[in-house]
Formats: C-alpha cells, sequence, structure tokens
C-alpha cells in the first residue's frame, strides 16, 4: 500500500489519518509534535493536502431539476400491519361487525326463553303461511284467468259490432243501389212509353 | 454537524407521522450532495438525476426502517450506494457514454489541464477506490459511516482511500505543478 515517497519512519497512516481528521485528540496531539520534527511525515502530509486539493478543482454540480414529493398514497412510507389496518377504512368495518357479534352473543345469553318462544311460533305458522301461499296463488290465477277471459270476451264483441256495422252499411248501400236502378228502369220505361 | 442532526431527526419524526413536507425539506437538503455522489460514481447527469429520484423515493418508503434518526446521512447514500450498483448490473458495458461529463466540468478561475487531469486519474481508479475517494474527499464521511454506506470493514476503507490516494499523488504531482504556476 506504501510507495517510496512515504515516511521512512512508518507513520504514514497516521498522518493521513491526521490529514482527515480522524485521530482521537490525544493521537492528534501526539502526530503534531512527531511532524514538528519528522520532515518526511510533513512532507506526507503537505502532499496529501496538495493532493486533496487538486480533487477539489472538481465543483459541486447543481441539481438539474428539483426533486419533489406530492402526498400519494403508493408513495406512502410502510407501516406495520396494525398501523396500516387501524388506518384504513376496514377499521370501521371491523369495528361494526365487532359490535353485531356482541350483540348477537348478548341476545343469545340474555334472552333465550323469547328466542325460543319465537321459533316454536315460527315453526307451528309454517302450515299457515303455505296454504296462505297456495291460497294467494290461487287467487291470483284465478284473478288472472278471469282477466284474460273479461279482455277476450271484449275483443270478441267489439268485433262482433264492427261486424254488424259493416254488415249495416253494406245493406243500406245495396238498398241505395236497388233504388237508383229500380228508378232508372222506370225513366227508360217513361221514355219507351212516350216514343 | 451535531445541531444538523437533530434537525434531520426532527425532519424524519415528522415524516414518519406522515407529514410529506418534511420529508421535502430533507431532500433539498440532501439531494445535491446525492446527486453529485451518483454523478462522480457514474459519469452521467441523466442517469444520475434518474437514480437520485429512486434513491429518495426509496428512503421516504422505508423512512420506518431507519433506527437512528441520526445516521440519515449514511443511510441514505448507503441507498443510493445500493441503487447506482444495481444500475451498473444491469447497464452492459459497451453502452458507457462517450463523453464523460467531467470532462466538460472545470472550476473557475482553474487551470483547464488539472482539472482534466483530476478526471483522468479518477476515472483510472478502480470503482470502489473511486468511490471511497468521492466519501472521503468529496462528502466528507467519517471512516465508520463509509463502512456503514460500503458494507464493510474500516481496514479495507482505509486500505482502498489511501491506495488510492498514493495513485492520484503520483498522477496528480505534475498537473498540480502546472495548475500551480
Amino acid at each position: 500500500m506504501s510507495t517510496n515517497d512515504n515516511p521512512a519512519c512508518g507513520r504514514a497512516d497516521l498522518v493521513r489519518d491526521y490529514a482527515f481528521d480522524e485521530l482521537v485528540p490525544a493521537d492528534r496531539h501526539s502526530m503534531e509534535k512527531h511532524m514538528a520534527s519528522c520532515v518526511d511525515c510533513a512532507t506526507e502530509l503537505d502532499r496529501l493536502r496538495l493532493t486533496t486539493a487538486a480533487l477539489r478543482v472538481l465543483p459541486d454540480v447543481e441539481v438539474p431539476r428539483r426533486i419533489a414529493f406530492v402526498s400519494d398514497k403508493v408513495l406512502e412510507p410502510t407501516q406495520s400491519w396494525w398501523a396500516a389496518f387501524w388506518n384504513s377504512g376496514a377499521r370501521l368495518g371491523f369495528a361494526a361487525a365487532c359490535v353485531l357479534s356482541a350483540g348477537l352473543i348478548f341476545a343469545s345469553t340474555h334472552r333465550q326463553p323469547e328466542v325460543r318462544t319465537i321459533v316454536q311460533t315460527a315453526s307451528t305458522s309454517q302450515a299457515q303461511i303455505d296454504a296462505a301461499v297456495t291460497r294467494a296463488v290461487s287467487e291470483a290465477v284465478e284473478k288472472t284467468h278471469a282477466d284474460d277471459a273479461r279482455l277476450t270476451q271484449a275483443a270478441l264483441d267489439a268485433v262482433d259490432a264492427k261486424y254488424d256495422t259493416k254488415q249495416r252499411e253494406l245493406l243500406v248501400a245495396l238498398q241505395q243501389s236497388y233504388a237508383f236502378m229500380q228508378k232508372q228502369s222506370q225513366m227508360t220505361a217513361k221514355a219507351a212509353y212516350a216514343q | 454537524m451535531i445541531f444538523r442532526a437533530v434537525e434531520d431527526a426532527d425532519l424524519i419524526a415528522r415524516t414518519r407521522k406522515g407529514d410529506i413536507e418534511g420529508f421535502n425539506l430533507l431532500v433539498s437538503r440532501w439531494e445535491k450532495r446525492v446527486f453529485n455522489y451518483l454523478l462522480r460514481l457514474t459519469g452521467d447527469p441523466d442517469d444520475s438525476m434518474d437514480l437520485s429520484q429512486d434513491v429518495f423515493l426509496k428512503a421516504y418508503q422505508n423512512i420506518r426502517k431507519l433506527d437512528d434518526a441520526g445516521r440519515f446521512g449514511p443511510w441514505l447514500f448507503r441507498i443510493a450506494h445500493n441503487e447506482a450498483y444495481s444500475a451498473f448490473r444491469k447497464k452492459r458495458p459497451e453502452t458507457a457514454p462517450e463523453e464523460n461529463f467531467f470532462e466538460r466540468q472545470t472550476a473557475p478561475g482553474i487551470a483547464i489541464d488539472l482539472s482534466l487531469a483530476v478526471r483522468g486519474a479518477l476515472d483510472r481508479l478502480s470503482p470502489e477506490q473511486r468511490e471511497a475517494v468521492v466519501l472521503k474527499v468529496y462528502e466528507g464521511f467519517k471512516f465508520e459511516e463509509m463502512a456503514e454506506i460500503l458494507e464493510c470493514p474500516v481496514s479495507t476503507i482505509k486500505s482502498r482511500l489511501y491506495t488510492a490516494l498514493d495513485l492520484l499523488k503520483t498522477e496528480l504531482a505534475p498537473a498540480n505543478a502546472r495548475g500551480g504556476r
């Protein structure tokens, strides 16, 4: 690692640590005393400072465009599963489910007799419900049939009425034609008699 | 430095509470250093800008994993180091930029040949040596912080840095003399 230019006293690394301010105060003070008397180390320190000064001629460059963040759910920092859950919309759903569950448990433990009555009532009325449903269906079917029959009859009546009207109109037309022809033949007979 | 660390810690605490402006302040405080670090590793401003964006995005997303808010700097540069090396692995060697960005960068009032000599000397270092020089000379990190960033022992860091400095000292001696004239 060392080159021929490095101090013969073997403290090259200490000189570098000193140059980069990496020594604890006691070692730093010790090196300062050493370099005051060691020409090699003092020269090495000068060369090192010259090299770093040369490196720093390359300036820092300004950032071409600013980096900025906007509030975006996708970019948000990661968080614990509990924090993520607690800050999410699922919290309300979970709370509602908890309240509902608590209510059901309370009801099942404190209102058992009433529930049993309700269940019994529900089981005995099932036949009545079935009968009522059957009756309602029959009534609905009958009503539908009646409505259909009524509508059909009305349609037939309308057709008959229309037919009668047409017949009457035809009869009147025939009578008018017959009268016209009769009148025309009488006029023809009168003309012939006159000649 | 202590005052600065306290301020960073405060901004980190604000960010953890969901205050994005706190993180934007952190970004504005660190973006130039991160960008220049990446620029000195990659030599490409566009790549460095994209990488900087990724670095701060990852930092924001993982800020709750930072155990010690006072170590934000090394932690951020650790992310930057990983992003840079991940990009190096993805990039094929033959797609290296034809013109190095630093060849166009010179400090005002400094002889151009010294700037070019510095850039050329840095380019001739191994990537590990160059990164050690960048972190120490340009970014001013302590050896312990560099070990944290690069995830290797302090002895390795010192070996890389001092070997690099020996090479740079030899390479830059003539140019230094010309630049000083």
